[in-house]
């Protein structure tokens, strides 16, 4: 009896308060022909947390991400970004103002070592145009150093000195992923949007990301929205879970109050109709 | 050499004052760091020193104390052990790999007060072992990094106390001096670690003024100065390193570098292109095994040019010269790519080397030169000369240190026993240890060994570790270790025998290269046990065994084998730091193996609890088959005693 009366009041003290929502998805509607994959559905992202999506396969995670950085235009609904509302998102606008993101499947360029897809991430910061950086002189070349520090500081904090000069294509999978986190965050993002960052790793892959991730979230206060299949990793790492099934929200709360909740358990371990 | 008096620079600060007076704008020490290489000069060496050293003063650390470091190789590690040494406290390295339970006995031993701890990684053992290691009223950290929700009060940003120093600086310019100047040569610098095979590592004194001048006696016989070029790979915890980056690096004024990473050694050392190298037996074999993996993918040209240049050289080389085809050939390009074009002097220490391997860089046109010493005597006080090809001394001792066998056999071989001034002066807290080791003034090394007609020491194991079969034949395990650790499919051997028919060996692949040869043969393998246990890989070892068995006398050879299911590891405690094998770890471990390994079975079964990386225990259930290799099968040798 004493044991389950704390296992009830026990996780209070763990929960981090957050502020202000940075983006915010009202009553959002999508679809491709005849299917609805993502149906009035509505979410606030918080300033500084960890927020992961999940749902069974299917559910419109990644369609819900593509619809945040812009990438799919909802049907209806709004997206409340930097204080602007717009029935959807202009992926160039999400780009420049800090909505930075990686790929199910790896979208890196495998020919161009390491070094070369993390300065890609700085494209947008860059001012001077094709042919000053041609020239490579004066003002091009300082801002050249400049972007090589800040990547040389991010290649520095997922541990990937050793790999700076390989190409990528010649990579283990768990480390492109790596370079894909480490592209993202050169981009020096306020919120990082991660599709499936540990798919097909290993469980010693899988800690390193999670630590990076936390690390991310943590010294540079970076926002993070993630999908994950792997329930340990989501119930670690995050502070507030959206479950979405079928395309509908179906929860959203902590780690702790989404685990509880029946419609969760419903969806994931299937119900008898 | 500068104009150096060890008789006035008599403790490292010392000496590094005199170095940054000297020669203020001269680089003294490079890291390699967000990609790029920062030069710090004598002068900047100094300054960083000082403002750790008024901090640490500030702090109430003092004579007496023991500030314990553990990270990497770095500015901030020396920096701090010499900032150390000026408020005239002693520094005790631990290795970076150590787990929290080593750190704890370390830290708890020797009652250290301030610790180093590089980054969270270390940061996180110390605050784990909480009351065990209570004596520690400061932790400094250099990375900032997953240090946010860390609160222990104990905890100071190296950045932060290297601000309070220059403060503290500002307003006293004489307090440094006037510490530096109440250093004396005869207080310990430093406490080292002895290696540890058998027990605990027991912590060798080693003061100032002893550091220094050995420094100088060795460089007599092995000369370094300012134009050097040292690249520091090896754990500074380790005697050598010591020597080398904080004693030469002082003495000699070369200049240290410091790679970015672990992972990135080779490449920065290629970077750097050092004119001075040590490394340790087992990362010479390693880039000789990385070598012949890299040829293997190579095209077909490129693998007859590397077979035809080394088959020259090494032939060069047994005649007593070098190959200028083969170096044409092969060796330079080699030098080239392992970045060893200007290495003038290169030294291997720490564990006996294989012939083979030693052979194979003396052909390549590097200088090797095998050294022996203990942390006790401050690290080597033998060399070998370069003079002639010898694979098998440590050569004569440096001047003034007196080396003897003490009661030798019929063929002279005996305990060998040292003495010279410089030595430790004692263990720490531990007269027992220091009174059975050090006698009259000689320290016993518990090693086998003998001098050769020209003088040359030849070590050829630990004492207690030459065994005797059954059959009264004499062996030296080790000897025949790194015989099959030449090859390079072999990354572990570990020799039985004592007391048996006949010799066994306990087998670990060498992953790397195996895996590489497992693909190219269209062997599928998921894992190191999985490739451990396939028979072709068993098959491909035998034929190492028994080429390794026509090398040696008959009743000296391997009968039988098994490969191991998991690799040898310094974390089960099976290998100690410096990755020496700790026989009776092994031995004990293993019991139900080497008793497989002397019955009439063909599968050995093991049943052991095994701690897995991240500390957790479990249980491991393992069969492994055993190998017969040979004409006479081992039944009849059991038979037959």
């Amino acid at each position: 009896m004493a044991e389950a009366d704390s296992a009830v009041t026990a996780p209070a003290d763990d929960r981090r308060v957050f502020g202000e929502a940075v983006l915010t998805l009202e009553n959002i509607e999508l679809g491709f022909g005849g299917v609805k994959a993502i149906d009035d559905v509505s979410f606030e992202v918080r300033k500084g947390e960890i927020l992961a999506i999940i749902g069974p396969n299917g559910a419109g995670k990644s369609s819900m991400l593509n619809c945040i950085n812009g990438f799919y235009k909802p049907r209806a609904g709004s997206i409340t970004f930097k204080g602007r509302k717009m029935p959807a998102m202009d992926p160039h606008f999400a780009a420049a103002n800090g909505v930075a993101r990686t790929f199910q499947n790896i979208a890196l360029f495998r020919g161009m070592s390491t070094l070369d897809n993390l300065m890609t991430g700085r494209v947008l910061k860059m001012k001077r145009n094709l042919l000053w950086q041609a020239l490579y002189w004066g003002p091009a070349q300082r801002e050249e150093m400049e972007h090589r520090a800040f990547v040389e500081r991010v290649i520095d904090f997922l541990e990937i000195q050793a790999i700076r000069r390989t190409p990528v294509g010649r990579l283990p999978y768990g480390l492109q992923k790596r370079v894909e986190l480490g592209r993202a965050l050169a981009m020096e993002p306020e919120i990082l949007l991660l599709d499936e960052p540990m798919a097909g790793m290993n469980v010693e892959e899988k800690q390193d990301m999670s630590r990076f991730i936390l690390e991310v979230n943590e010294e540079f206060g970076t926002t993070i929205v993630l999908i994950e299949h792997d329930m340990g990793v989501v119930m670690d790492i995050s502070d507030r879970v959206v479950v979405l099934d079928y395309g509908r929200k179906i929860a959203d709360g902590t780690p702790a109050e989404v685990r509880a909740n029946q419609q969760v358990i419903d969806a994931y371990l299937g119900v008898s109709h | 050499m500068s104009n150096l008096d060890p008789s006035v620079h008599d403790t490292t600060p010392k000496v590094l004052r005199h170095n940054a007076r000297s020669h203020p704008d001269e680089v003294a020490l490079r890291l390699k760091e967000y990609g790029i290489w920062h030069e710090t000069t004598w002068a900047g060496y100094l300054a960083k020193v000082r403002r750790l050293a008024l901090a640490f003063h500030d702090l109430g650390i003092g004579p007496g104390d023991v500030v314990a470091l553990v990270g990497d190789n770095d500015v901030d590690w020396i920096a701090t052990e010499i900032a150390a040494h000026a408020v005239g406290a002693m520094t005790l390295g631990i290795y970076r790999d150590a787990l929290e339970e080593e750190v704890g006995y370390l830290v708890g031993y020797a009652g250290a007060k301030l610790v180093y701890a590089q980054d969270e990684e270390q940061v996180d053992k110390l605050i784990g072992l909480a009351e065990k290691v209570a004596t520690v009223e400061h932790i400094a950290y250099a990375d900032s990094r997953g240090m946010g929700k860390q609160t222990d009060p104990r905890l100071h940003e190296m950045a932060a106390l290297e601000e309070r120093g220059e403060r503290l600086h500002a307003a006293d310019p004489g307090a440094f001096d006037a510490l530096v100047d109440a250093t004396s040569g005869e207080d310990v610098a430093i406490l080292c670690t002895t290696s540890g095979t058998t027990a605990n590592p027991k912590l060798a004194m080693l003061p100032h003024g002893r550091f220094i001048r050995h420094a100088i006696i060795y460089l007599q016989a092995d000369p370094k100065d300012h134009s050097d070029e040292y690249v520091s790979v090896l754990p500074l915890p380790w005697i050598m390193e010591q020597v080398y980056c904080v004693g030469f690096g002082l003495v000699a004024r070369m200049t240290v570098n410091f790679p970015e990473s672990q992972e990135t050694m080779f490449q920065d050392l290629r970077e750097i292109g050092p004119t001075f190298l040590l490394l340790a037996p087992r990362l010479w074999e390693q880039i000789a095994a990385d070598m012949r993996a890299r040829i293997m993918d190579a095209s077909s040209v490129n693998q007859w040019i590397f077979d035809k240049g080394l088959k020259l050289g090494m032939k060069a080389i047994e005649e007593g010269r070098r190959s200028t085809l083969a170096d044409v050939m092969l060796f330079s390009t080699l030098r080239d790519r392992l970045g060893f074009s200007r290495v003038r002097s290169a030294a291997t220490g720490g564990s006996a080397m294989g012939p083979e391997t030693f052979k194979l860089f003396l052909a390549m046109g590097v200088p090797l030169k095998q050294l022996y010493g203990q942390t006790e005597t401050l690290g080597a006080y033998t060399l070998q000369t370069g003079e002639d090809l010898d694979v098998d001394t440590v050569g004569p001792p440096f001047q003034g240190c007196e080396v003897t066998i003490l009661n030798p056999d019929p063929e002279g071989v005996g305990e060998i026993v040292t003495r010279h001034p410089n030595m430790f002066t004692g263990y720490f807290r531990n007269p027992e240890a220091t009174a059975a080791d050090l006698r009259d003034g000689w320290m016993h090394t518990g090693d086998a060994g003998y001098f050769d007609a020209k003088g040359r020491l030849v070590v050829i194991d630990r004492l207690k570790d030459i065994a005797e079969t059954a059959g009264g034949v004499r062996f030296s395990p080790q000897y025949i270790e790194n015989k099959l650790k030449f090859s390079p499919y072999v990354g572990e051997a570990v020799i039985l025998g004592s007391g048996h028919e006949y010799l066994t060996a306990i087998i670990c692949v060498r992953f790397s290269i195996v895996a590489k040869w497992a693909e190219k043969s269209r062997i599928g393998f998921t894992s190191y046990t999985g490739l451990s246990a396939e028979p072709r890989v068993y098959d491909l070892i035998a034929a190492e065994v028994e080429r390794v068995n026509r090398t040696l006398p008959e009743r000296q050879r391997v009968r039988r084998f098994l490969l191991l299911y998991k690799e040898l590891d310094a974390d089960d405690g099976e290998l100690t730091r410096t990755r020496k094998v700790r026989r009776s770890v092994v031995g004990e471990r293993y019991d139900q193996l080497i008793e497989a390994l002397y019955s009439p079975v063909t599968t050995a079964h093991l049943d052991t609890e095994v701690t897995f990386e991240d500390g957790r225990k479990g249980r491991v259930v393992a069969d492994m088959r055993i190998m017969d290799v040979g004409d006479t099968p081992a039944a009849e040798l059991r038979k037959a005693s």
